[in-house]
């Protein structure tokens, strides 16, 4: 079966500057792909890339078997793009920009009301389909620039941050719309910052990092070969600034990072290091408010490979992630 | 390609084209900057240099006639595309079924519409409130129709220029578009300018404008034969459009 997306040697360049250089990558038919990596890293030239917004300097890639620049006709008709900017038509009410959309891409009249009324009911937008998109809110628009991209019922759905700027309510409805998608047989392309997102709605994922893939593979196998890295999340209800200090001498602890009221314990072992914090507890006579045992997530990974924000860790660990984005690390709490 | 599916792909192209340019109609023709430039500033270009020159109406007119066409076609191009690369809208064309040719042929339909509707009500005028006579109606619909043509596409080359500001297009369309009214005849008889600027008068595609529209309206005007007028405003407009093409695809590299 030929492969939804195809990658050779793609390569963008601006002057000295190689944006994305030379990648290689093949997304299968069906699969939720992510591609992961930090502002600048070539996520999205590669995706206006391969969805014909801009022309490689070398290499080529293939939609469905038709080659982007030498079949791109083809190769549009399968693909539905989303990009990073909700890039609708604000003169035009929603339904207009649906049906105008349903025009480029050569759907008849008929199924062109037909498919915006069933996208309008769909993202919630029916109500408001004659109004002009200038008055919508950045939620509104987002889901509006969703619904242009499945007017064609494209094989392959491009989607660029498609949760930025969305409610917590509007992302589980992408996501459960991306499943749905999905499992009707539509490849999806993700390129996301929401490390969960990947984690949870993806099958592979590519980190991109300064214009190079740096790993594909799927989330858990990533997340596996960080795997010797855990880390325990503990409040006290003690705000002593000695606490740090105390923590860092427990057996077991390889470095402690303090984030707000919490204090994250960087180890090798937790159960270990849960005994010491435990003792600690009982002997100085100070309560207990949480303990959280983290393990690695897909951002730590990410931050991995990526080398972003990477500060050297106490004690002789090595490196350690330094930032942390929106979503946290996946964890189970005691 | 076999010829059924190049003429299936042929329609297909049209008709996407054929749907940038009825939106652009819709959604850009009374903007401001499309009225500001296309509408308010030839006829305040044109009384400028009228007003106190003993022109009668019947002389005016082609002068009036000419510069809309003139104004209003090469300002829809550089009105709209940038202000669709600042809302990514024009990226939409760029990944939809369709080639770049089409995109550019839809916006450049979109300006010479303009120009016709806009060139309306200067014609109507002349017509019935001057008792201005049409006396060559082929010169005169094809001066205007391919005059449209050409500027159109003549706008969508210079809004290749990679911008999201208007004012960034306009500002060099302008340094071309106001000394092409002076070497053109419009307010400085061609026959008065030294030999070399006849010369450069008859590289002007406005110059043509000028001269089938006076010719069409039973007008004097510099001698150069109709059919030389007709091709060179063809020639012009597919040197635009096929230049256009270039400059975009160049763009859409570099991007």
């Amino acid at each position: 079966m030929v492969s939804a997306i195809e990658v050779r040697n793609l390569t963008k360049a601006y002057g000295e500057l190689l944006a994305v250089n030379h990648i290689n990558f093949s997304v299968s038919q069906g699969e939720i792909f992510g591609f992961l990596g930090p502002n600048g890293a070539g996520k999205t030239t590669t995706t206006r890339m391969l969805t014909c917004i801009s022309t490689p300097t070398e290499g080529s890639a293939q939609i469905m078997g038709f080659d982007i620049q030498k079949q791109a006709f083809d190769a549009k008709e399968q693909m539905g793009v989303v990009t990073d900017i909700s890039n609708v038509y604000l003169d035009l009410s929603a339904q207009e920009n649906l049906i105008f959309t349903g025009k480029l891409y050569g759907l008849p009249k008929e199924k062109r009301l037909d498919k915006a009324r069933e996208l309008l009911e769909m993202f919630g937008l029916y109500d408001v389909r004659h109004e002009s998109v200038k008055g919508f809110s950045g939620g509104m628009r987002r889901r509006l620039t969703i619904a242009m991209a499945l007017v064609n019922d494209a094989s392959v759905l491009f989607l660029d941050e498609p949760t930025t700027a969305l409610d917590v309510q509007s992302v589980r409805v992408i996501h459960e719309l991306i499943m749905k998608l999905n499992s009707s047989g539509t490849t999806i392309f993700l390129t996301t910052h929401n490390m969960t997102e990947a984690s949870e709605l993806c099958n592979r994922v590519a980190i991109i990092s300064q214009g190079r893939i740096a790993t594909i593979d799927t989330p858990e196998r990533l997340k596996q070969a960080m795997d010797r890295v855990h880390s325990v999340e503990v409040v006290f209800d003690s705000s002593s600034s000695h606490l740090v200090k105390e923590m860092e001498e427990l057996h077991g602890v390889r470095g402690v990072q303090k984030r707000g009221n919490k204090l994250r314990l960087l180890t090798l072992s937790p159960p270990e290091v849960l005994a010491g914090i435990f003792q600690f507890s009982e002997r100085n006579n100070i309560r207990l408010l949480s303990v959280n045992t983290l393990s690695p997530s897909l951002e730590d990974v990410f931050l991995e490979m990526t080398g972003e924000e990477i500060v050297e860790r106490p004690k002789g660990l090595g490196k350690m992630s330094g930032r942390r984005g929106p979503v946290g690390p996946r964890r189970s709490d005691h | 390609m076999q010829q059924g599916v190049r003429l299936d792909r042929l329609r297909k192209e049209s008709a996407r084209a054929w749907a940038i340019a009825w939106k652009d109609m819709r959604t850009y023709y009374l903007t401001p900057p499309s009225l500001m430039f296309g509408v308010l500033f030839p006829i305040a270009l044109f009384f400028t240099f009228t007003v106190g020159r003993n022109l009668s109406s019947l002389q005016s007119l082609p002068i009036l006639l000419s510069q809309t066409v003139f104004w209003a076609s090469s300002t829809v191009g550089p009105v709209v595309i940038p202000l669709e690369r600042r809302t990514k809208t024009f990226d939409r064309y760029l990944s939809a079924p369709m080639s770049l040719f089409s995109v550019l042929l839809g916006k450049t339909l979109a300006g010479i519409f303009f120009g016709l509707l806009v060139s309306i009500a200067p014609l109507l005028i002349g017509i019935f409130i001057f008792q201005a006579g049409v006396m060559n109606v082929i010169a005169l619909a094809l001066g205007i129709i391919l005059s449209c043509f050409a500027f159109a596409a003549m706008g969508i080359m210079f809004a290749s220029v990679p911008t999201e500001s208007v004012g960034n297009i306009m500002m060099p369309l302008n340094f071309v578009r106001i000394p092409l009214l002076f070497i053109s005849g419009v307010f400085i008889p061609i026959g008065e300018l030294p030999l070399i600027g006849q010369v450069v008068a008859c590289l002007s595609p406005l110059t043509h404008t000028l001269v089938l529209v006076r010719r069409g309206l039973g007008v004097e005007s510099f001698n150069i034969p109709l059919e030389a007028s007709i091709i060179a405003l063809v020639v012009t407009s597919l040197l635009f459009l096929y230049l256009s093409f270039k400059f975009h695809e160049s763009i859409k590299k570099r991007e």
